[in-house]
């Protein structure tokens, strides 16, 4: 089947005895080949859809249609590195022995702008560092599919832009499908071919934009404008 | 500034020997107590030095060290074996936990009376003793780190299609390997305290030996070197757990293991 279908998910979780309802009937289809971006405010429930579609926990209700055969990588908000790793044997922790190619990981390594950092051990590095190593490690697993829990969030401005621009062209070159979670507008404007707003566990409403990835500006009116809709959507809920 | 900070905290730990020293020399040399209670730093060195030529000392440390080497070695197979289980089947706990809390506070010295009924005088009761009192700490580490693996990390290991023997072998293990150095680590030491109550059992070699029969004979002098060689041999192997701990365990961060 082409991309990754929900069908009438629900998930609730019980705090203190009380039940608290986290996504009620979504109803979603996740393209192939597209970046499909999860909007919404924090606490809406992006990350348990996240979850559900990664197959880390099980949807209370409704199912999840799709290709069991795909290989699949999640990008986690926490860096989730071996703290006993370096970052050559974290990024290459999803791999088996044999399918260790050194000069791909050398090039993803040096792609997340972290050359030279190889023997280093998470505990020597930044927050954005050992972000970009839990990025490189999803990289290294050649996925067909990939899940990314607000991944940029820790990263500063410029390499938060140049991770952006560094995805756009993986997703371009290698035809990967992405499923990722952000509260930013501009970063789902920027990346997203499909942009689902999600407000107290229901989807509010989708977008699609056709503009190519590699030429859009967001200061292009139709983006503008898509923006204001965006933010009178978030504001009302 | 990099030299003399090293040469500093080089120097730390032998500054502190030499504080003590002097004050103990000091106590002797005013005859604040007499010879035959505390005999001059000079008299134990003496005297060390005295059985460590005639070869006596080489011999009670060996005999000494093989045995809290084979009393350590069962403890910590019987730990990680129990410990494991623990894991594996966590309701086992609820059935024998409270027993081995209990047995945790009693004083592995307090059971010799029944050790000796019930295995003798020989080698076996020794080696109960050590087991006892070095199996605690291990066991409970050991528990600690496998049940407290980090789940988010687990889900690592899940995202990438590790299988539970997987998951083991590259998530748990390492997770608890620091925790169970620093069980063996303890229970090493422990080990180490326990032997003069293992050789208290009709032992005619042995460190704990060497004190025993010394007290029996009024050497205090002998006393105090045989004290002195079973903390140092403690210091010794607790100091190679230190470095390994740090060596291993690089990604821990500073850990005060050293």
């Amino acid at each position: 089947m082409a991309g990754i279908e929900l069908k009438v998910i629900s998930k609730h979780y019980y705090v203190e005895n009380r039940k608290v309802s986290v996504l009620n009937g979504i109803h979603l289809l996740i393209p192939d080949n597209r970046i499909t971006v999860i909007l919404g405010k924090s606490g809406c429930g992006k990350t348990t859809l996240l979850r559900l579609v990664g197959g880390l926990e099980k949807p209370d209700g409704g199912e999840i249609l799709f290709d069991s055969s795909r290989k699949t990588a999640f990008v986690f908000q926490e860096d989730r590195l071996m703290p006993w790793l370096n970052v050559w044997d974290n990024v290459t922790f999803g791999l088996k022995k044999q399918n260790c190619d050194e000069s791909v990981i050398r090039g993803i390594i040096q792609v997340v702008g972290l050359g030279g950092f190889e023997k280093a051990y998470p505990n020597q590095l930044s927050g954005g560092m050992k972000q970009r190593v839990s990025i490189a490690r999803a990289l290294a697993y050649s996925p067909s599919f990939i899940m990314m829990d607000e991944p940029f969030a820790a990263l500063d401005y410029f390499t938060r832009e140049q991770m952006q621009r560094e995805l756009i062209q993986l997703q371009q070159t290698h035809g990967i499908s992405i499923l990722f979670v952000t509260h930013s507008i501009d970063e789902a404007l920027l990346i997203g071919h499909k942009i689902v707003i999600i407000e107290e566990g229901r989807i509010k409403s989708e977008f699609t934009i056709d503009t190519d990835l590699i030429h859009r500006d967001l200061l292009d009116a139709p983006l503008i404008r898509m923006k204001k809709t965006i933010l009178d959507i978030l504001g009302k809920g | 500034m990099k030299q003399r900070k090293n040469a500093a905290q080089a120097a730390a730990p032998l500054l502190g020997a030499a504080g003590f020293l002097l004050a103990w020399f000091l106590a002797c040399r005013l005859e604040l107590f007499s010879s035959y209670v505390l005999p001059s730093p000079k008299s134990v060195f003496d005297c060390f030095w005295k059985m460590l030529l005639s070869g006596e000392l080489l011999k009670d440390i060996l005999t000494s060290f093989g045995r809290v080497l084979k009393g350590f070695s069962i403890a910590f197979l019987l730990a990680f074996a129990l410990g494991m289980f623990r894991y594996l089947v966590p309701a086992s706990g609820k059935y024998y936990e409270y027993i081995v809390q209990f047995f945790r506070n009693v004083p592995p010295l307090s059971l010799i009376p029944l050790l000796i009924l019930w295995c003798g005088i020989g080698e076996l009761t020794k080696t109960v003793i050590i087991v006892l009192a070095s199996f605690f700490p291990m066991y409970l580490n050991i528990v600690k780190g496998f049940t407290g693996c980090d789940k988010r990390l687990l889900e690592v290991g899940d995202v990438f299609g590790y299988t539970a023997l997987e998951k083991f072998t590259s998530i748990i293990l390492p997770y608890a390997s620091a925790d169970i150095l620093v069980g063996m680590r303890i229970g090493m030491g422990y080990s180490w305290r326990a032997i003069i109550g293992a050789e208290m059992v009709a032992a005619s070699t042995g460190l704990g030996h060497l004190i025993l029969f010394a007290q029996e004979m009024s050497r205090t002098d002998k006393v105090i070197a045989g004290i002195f060689v079973i903390g140092l041999v403690g210091l010794g192997t607790d100091k190679l757990f230190g470095i390994l701990l740090h060596k291993l365990f690089k990604g821990f961060g500073e850990n005060g293991w050293n």
